[in-house]
């Protein structure tokens, strides 16, 4: 039995990748068992799903706590070192991140290769949903599951346009992913995202690592209307000396205020990482 | 893996393509997590023209019940699902539907009362309501307890509501493969629901306003006797056991698969000096607890308990005669009694002269995760008290999730 753990955030489509490649899988005659996590569904939070695969039927109804493989979605996450708890000695990790597997920022007893999926996920589909995109990385190194297969699944689910695009995105991270390496960087004492006082949810950690993009004020086109000051789900906007504010820990980049600021005074730019 | 006409689908599909297959022709769902895409699964296949049936939304799981009921009451074939809070709302007309003798079926997708996560609680509580209760260990389970239970349920031996159980999350987010049956199989299998006009005897609703009337003598014999309408009732249901049995028999010759006896399943228990109960999703991890010990020569066996509710007191006193010691693994609690399973448990098997040692287990309560390695310590300590070796507590709240 193959045990496999992804690792994402609401509205990356982990869950939607996991079932995709629960359904290559069977396509090829495996058995495969695809369990998502959920907690409170908000976009942008950390969201885990697990996936087994074996020739029988799998019997265990527990999580996967010890992973033979793990998938991330999400470049801040994929810095995180509890993304690598119980993987086991020699396991591999698939993760989207935008620099080379030698630049891969933690360390250990296992091998690992880098995608930029969100680049790929940007070009062909005009979002940052990096699902898809990783599957093409998943099939290469793996070789457990047949790209074929996946791009199957995919379009079984998202026919038409939208599947034709996802497919893309898996064809071009499979040509784009590099071989696995032994991974070299050096594993970090703790996780950064400390906790962090927000209203609305309590006591919340640090949203900052879940942008792709973020909000940028341009204070000569804001006439102080305070709508996006409004509209903020988070609360990451304040009022000061009339104009608006912006804690970049509060905010998870949804791009609201952007699309509601009536005068564009507020523009989105790529984070790097 | 044989390829049949299979597709990877989670719990609430799988119980949705139940009903699709079942030609439902009544459905009221009010939505409630984790049960709310079963509702979503069937919309599109009336939707796509694949499914007849009416789908009324109403506002709330009161309703939903009444609605069944009254469907069901005028010959339609009814569906009805719920969850945790949900199900606590529907318990007074679920007495109406089960009192009148009417075979709704409804999918309890599991949801504790103290929390989102699963356990039993949730249908635990309607265990005074006279429907039938079946656990259920994956999505094909699911799938084919559906149609099993509209052919129980209309059987004119039995004429009762049946409630299908399963973890919510574990099952019902969970995908794997699931053979959908072929619809002409299952047209074959389960014939047009045949509804009988009035199925209450005349005397009955007299007999429930006339107070001392039983004084007269039996009403079945021109008196009435007020106690007539809950005797009846529970003998029915616990009667209802040969049916069942003889549904799960037929299921298997004609698809190949079966769930046991259709009461319990038994998994390795010969020679086993020691058996555990699970239900629901437990029981399917504790196959591979049973395999592990039994592959170090551990004599130790499962009882796959599905059918809860008419109890499956004979195969358990049966078992009862051939062990030392039974572990039952309750998935509940009824705050201030205790776990539901151990109780009937005991119950089932005081009269045995000589009895088996029996231990109670709470786990997986409030979704608590239950590890292959949890069960083998239930076990172990099963195994030991059939060995006369002092166990203690008798009852336990399992520690889960421990080192290995
Ligand atoms: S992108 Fe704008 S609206 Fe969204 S959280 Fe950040 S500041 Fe708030
Ligand atoms: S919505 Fe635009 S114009 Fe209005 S306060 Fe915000 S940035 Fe300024």
């Amino acid at each position: 039995m193959i045990e496999i753990r992804l690792h994402g955030r609401g509205g990356q489509g982990a869950v939607t990748a996991n079932e995709i490649l629960a359904e290559a899988a069977y396509y090829e005659g495996k058995y495969a068992q695809a369990i998502p996590m959920y907690g409170t569904e908000r976009r942008g939070a950390p969201v885990t799903a697990f996936l087994r695969l074996d020739e029988v039927r799998v019997r265990e109804r527990d999580l996967v706590h010890n992973p033979d493989i793990v998938v991330v979605l999400d470049p801040a996450i994929a810095q995180r070192p509890s993304i690598l708890e119980g993987l086991k000695a020699g396991g591999l990790v698939i993760a989207n991140y935008p620099h080379p597997p030698e630049r891969f920022p933690l360390g250990g007893n296992f091998r690992v290769t880098t995608v930029d999926a969100t680049a790929i996920a940007l070009e062909t589909l005009k979002r940052p949903i990096t699902n898809t995109a990783i599957l093409g990385a998943f099939s290469k190194v793996t070789g457990l599951v047949k790209v074929e297969s996946i791009e199957k699944a995919i379009l079984h689910r998202f026919p038409g346009t939208l599947g034709e695009m996802n497919v893309k995105a898996v064809r071009m991270a499979f040509e784009r992913t590099p071989a696995p390496i032994q991974a070299v960087g050096g594993v970090k004492e703790k996780d950064e995202e400390g906790p962090l006082s927000g209203s609305g949810y309590g006591l919340i950690r640090s949203a900052a690592g879940w942008r792709t993009f973020r909000p940028v004020w341009n204070y000569e086109k804001c006439t102080g209307c305070r709508i996006c000051w409004i509209f903020c789900p988070d609360n990451a906007i304040g009022w000061g000396e009339e104009r608006p504010t912006v804690d970049y820990r509060k905010c998870k980049g949804c791009g609201i205020c952007v699309n509601e600021c009536p005068t564009k005074a507020v523009e989105f730019k790529r984070e790097e990482i | 893996m044989e390829h049949k006409n299979f597709e990877v689908m989670t719990g609430n599909k799988a119980c949705a393509w139940g009903v699709k297959l079942s030609r439902v022709q009544v459905a009221s769902i009010y939505p409630v997590t984790p049960q709310t895409t079963i509702g979503e699964y069937i919309a599109e296949f009336i939707a796509k023209g694949e499914l007849n049936c009416e789908l009324v939304n109403a506002e709330g799981e009161l309703s939903t019940q009444a609605i069944v009921k009254a469907a069901s009451r005028v010959g339609a074939r009814t569906f009805v699902c719920t969850s945790g809070p949900g199900q606590l709302y529907m318990h007074h007309p679920m007495h109406g539907t089960s009192s009148g003798r009417l075979p709704v079926v409804m999918a309890t997708v599991h949801r504790g009362n103290k929390g989102m996560q699963p356990d039993h609680t949730d249908l635990m509580s309607q265990l005074w309501t006279g429907w039938i209760q079946w656990y259920c260990e994956n999505n094909q389970e699911v799938l084919d307890s559906v149609i099993m239970a509209y052919r129980t349920a209309e059987d004119k031996r039995v004429r009762l509501p049946i409630a299908i159980g399963y973890d919510g999350y574990i099952l019902s987010y969970t995908s794997e493969p699931v053979e959908i049956p072929d619809q002409a199989m299952v047209d074959e299998f389960l014939p047009p629901y045949e509804p009988i006009p009035n199925i209450l005897p005349d005397k009955w609703a007299e007999a429930q306003t006339r107070r001392g009337a039983g004084m007269m003598g039996d009403f079945m014999s021109g008196g009435a006797d007020p106690q007539a309408a809950w005797r009846i009732h529970h003998e029915a249901i616990l009667n209802s056991k040969g049916v069942i049995k003889e549904v799960n028999e037929e299921f298997g010759k004609r698809f190949g698969r079966k769930y046991g006896n259709g009461l319990v399943e038994e998994y390795r228990t010969d020679d086993a000096e020691a058996v555990i109960v699970a239900m629901g999703t437990i029981a399917s991890t504790a196959r591979v607890a049973i395999d592990r010990m039994r592959s170090e020569g551990k004599p130790v066996g499962l009882v796959k308990l599905k059918t809860f509710v008419p109890f499956p007191t004979e195969d358990f006193q049966e078992l009862g005669k051939r062990t030392r010691a039974i572990g039952m693994i309750d998935r509940n609690v009824c705050l201030g009694l205790g776990g539901a399973g151990f109780g009937e448990l005991r119950r089932a098997l005081y009269d045995l002269e000589e009895r088996p040692r029996i231990l109670g287990f709470y786990a997986g309560l409030a979704g608590a995760e239950v590890r292959v390695r949890d069960i083998e310590k239930m076990a172990e300590k099963t195994l030991k008290a059939a060995r006369g070796e002092k166990v203690e507590p008798i009852i336990e709240w399992a520690k889960l999730g421990g080192g290995e």
